[in-house]
């Protein structure tokens, strides 16, 4: 395995990687705080992807301000479906998993009817390739990286130093203290859905240049969040983090040596570190 | 709880269910179009997947993984049968016994953590299943196995040899098979095992302190619930002739969740029964398009979610419990 391989295949790792944090700490944000099961997640990340590309191709936009506007759209329509269903269900899991499943095929269905089965492509933003020594790197990919960890630590910034995300902190160690003291929890469930979906926009957006935007996308997104979330722990964004970036890197790599089973693969190994840490590697074994 | 109404006669009951049992013998030459039996038969494989979601319910594990055990037992099946020579009538057993096996492995590692991990687990499990199948070659690969010969012919002495041509056999094993998991799962629902699975759903902490084993009732639940899907699978493989893993990908299980809850998931029997029926029939008699059913079902499930999460049995109840507080409030007034 060459320098050059091995490089590439690193930097395409970690980029998918990216976006699985992203992603993988959307669903935990929305988990944590406002204790909604929300399997419709990939269905916002798809979203995001559809809004960047609707923006940019039908309404000629450039990248930065498609990216807004899907952020926006998705915001918008993750707040509908917190004030339609998730308020009045929250924290009960079986309604939970019916009404986002719900939610999923929905969303899935009509973005089908709209968009129809046809792979759409936007195109590419950071255009060109960056040649180190005689290592080629391709611009748009590399680019993935610092995007996703610009808005990351976005993220952190805004949980650990503002006010909102300390309620929001309050929140996820104790609802009940945390109405207690003041915080308006109703408000803080909506912005923990409302942050945590367009956290799965943004990921979906910052990926359609990159890759075909096409319905399924989503789906696939989402076991692949599940699975980060499983290997992380569902407690702190902390286990999204080392989760995303060790399977961005698994399939990466994997795809390269083992082919189409690498998935098949990846979930085993998933499996068997269940074996010795149940709740995952940063999480923990409650009973709910 | 197979019935919550008052069905209190003994003799009234068994009369229902000789009536019953009369009405579904006989169903075969009542409605003579294959189309419509086509869709009966589908109705049962349903009704069984979704007792398998509602028995696993009953002890407080919700599951998006029962395609998974039911795809298991189809290829387990198919493989006894096409690469093994063994009958049908001893690889249908085999097959719930392998999907069992499998469940078991899977349950040991995933039951540990319920709740909402639990769910994820099993949705990555069946997600796994999938690709295992579609990226195994020797399997048929995406493009699945075709020519699964039909289930052997049976002699009846001094009768007639039972061939399996036409639907109508088909229908008399699948309702065999449907019979045999409703006595199965009203026997352990009626037992101490059921008892105890009902308290860990209630109260898991305080099922332990009574001397609930919580871990080995969960693999339990999980292993008896897989075990039966895989049986239906053996019986689907044999049936359609043909497998494909898009069969059982993700969806299916979530179509098997709206059946479980469609019906209510408080009525393990009955429940699973009502909600399978109409989500098989309605959308075949409605002429809904395929284009479009998603968006029904999942409008559907969200209304269901918010408005009857008890499901449509429980609207009896639902109406009695609103009647009740109207007549305290008059009290009051």
């Amino acid at each position: 395995m060459t320098t050059q391989l091995f490089i590439q295949l690193l930097v395409n790792g970690l980029a998918s990687g990216m976006i699985y944090v992203m992603a993988a700490s959307g669903l935990i944000l929305v988990l944590g705080v406002a204790r909604i099961f929300n399997f419709a997640h990939g269905e916002f990340y798809m979203l995001g992807a559809y809004g960047v590309f609707a923006a940019s191709i039908l309404l000629n936009l450039n990248f930065t301000l498609s990216l807004v506007l899907s952020m926006v759209i998705v915001g918008g329509f993750a707040a509908l479906c917190y004030g339609t269903t998730f308020h009045y269900i929250r924290g009960q899991l079986l309604q939970c998993a019916a009404a986002s499943v719900g939610w999923s095929m929905l969303i899935k269905q009509v973005a089908l009817l709209a968009f129809g089965t046809k792979e759409r492509g936007i195109p590419s933003v950071f255009r060109g390739l960056i040649k180190i020594g005689d290592i080629t790197l391709s611009k748009e990919r590399l680019m993935v990286i610092p995007l996703c960890i610009i808005v990351m630590c976005g993220l952190y910034v805004f949980l650990m130093k503002t006010k909102t995300g300390k309620a929001m902190r309050a929140v996820r160690l104790d609802s009940e203290a945390a109405s207690l003291q003041g915080i308006d929890v109703t408000r803080m469930y909506l912005v923990a859905m409302v942050m945590g979906c367009t956290l799965a926009g943004i990921a979906g957006g910052i990926i359609a240049p990159i890759f075909s935007v096409v319905p399924a996308m989503g789906h696939d997104m989402l076991t692949l969040v599940l699975l980060i979330i499983i290997l992380g722990g569902a407690e702190s964004e902390l286990g999204a983090v080392v989760g995303g970036i060790v399977i961005g890197l698994f399939l990466s790599f994997g795809y390269f040596f083992f082919g189409g089973l690498t998935e098949v693969i990846t979930f085993a190994s998933v499996g068997a570190i269940l074996i010795f840490r149940p709740g995952g590697l940063f999480g923990s074994v409650v009973e709910v | 709880m197979l019935l919550k109404y008052k069905i209190n006669s003994p003799l009234k009951r068994l009369i229902g269910l000789l009536s019953l049992g009369v009405i579904l013998i006989s169903l075969p030459f009542l409605i003579r179009s294959p189309y419509y039996l086509h869709l009966v038969i589908m109705a049962c494989i349903n009704i069984v997947l979704a007792m398998t979601f509602s028995l696993m319910f009953s002890a407080g594990l919700i599951t998006l993984g029962a395609a998974a055990f039911w795809a298991i037992g189809a290829y387990a099946s198919t493989v006894l049968v096409m690469n093994l020579g063994i009958s049908f009538w001893l690889a249908l057993p085999f097959a719930g016994m392998i999907a069992g096996i499998f469940a078991f492995a899977f349950g040991l590692i995933i039951v540990r953590t319920p709740g909402f991990i639990f769910v994820m687990e099993t949705f990555v499990i069946n997600m796994m299943v999938v690709h295992a199948f579609g990226h195994i070659t020797q399997l048929g690969g995406w493009g699945g196995i075709c020519g699964i010969p039909r289930p052997g012919a049976i002699t009846i002495p001094f009768i007639y040899q039972i061939t399996f041509a036409t639907k109508i056999p088909y229908y008399y094993l699948i309702l065999l098979i449907l019979l045999m998991t409703v006595i199965v799962f009203y026997a352990l629902h009626s037992s101490r095992i059921g008892t105890a699975w009902r308290s860990i759903k209630l109260n898991p902490g305080l099922a332990q302190t009574l001397g609930i084993n919580l871990f080995r009732y969960r693999v339990m639940v999980f292993t008896i619930a897989s075990a039966f899907a895989g049986l239906t699978g053996s019986f689907y493989a044999h049936y359609y002739e043909t497998i494909e893993p898009e069969t059982f990908i993700i969806f299916k299980s979530l179509y098997i969740q709206i059946y479980g809850i469609l019906g209510g998931l408080n009525f393990y029997i009955l429940g699973p029964t009502i909600g399978a029926s109409i989500m098989t029939f309605a959308p075949e008699f409605l002429r809904i398009t395929q284009e479009y059913e998603p968006i029904y079902t999942g409008s559907m499930l969200i209304l269901l979610a918010i408005i009857l999460p008890g499901g449509i049995l429980s609207i009896p109840e639902r109406i009695s419990a609103l009647s009740r507080q109207n007549k305290v409030k008059k009290v009051k007034q």
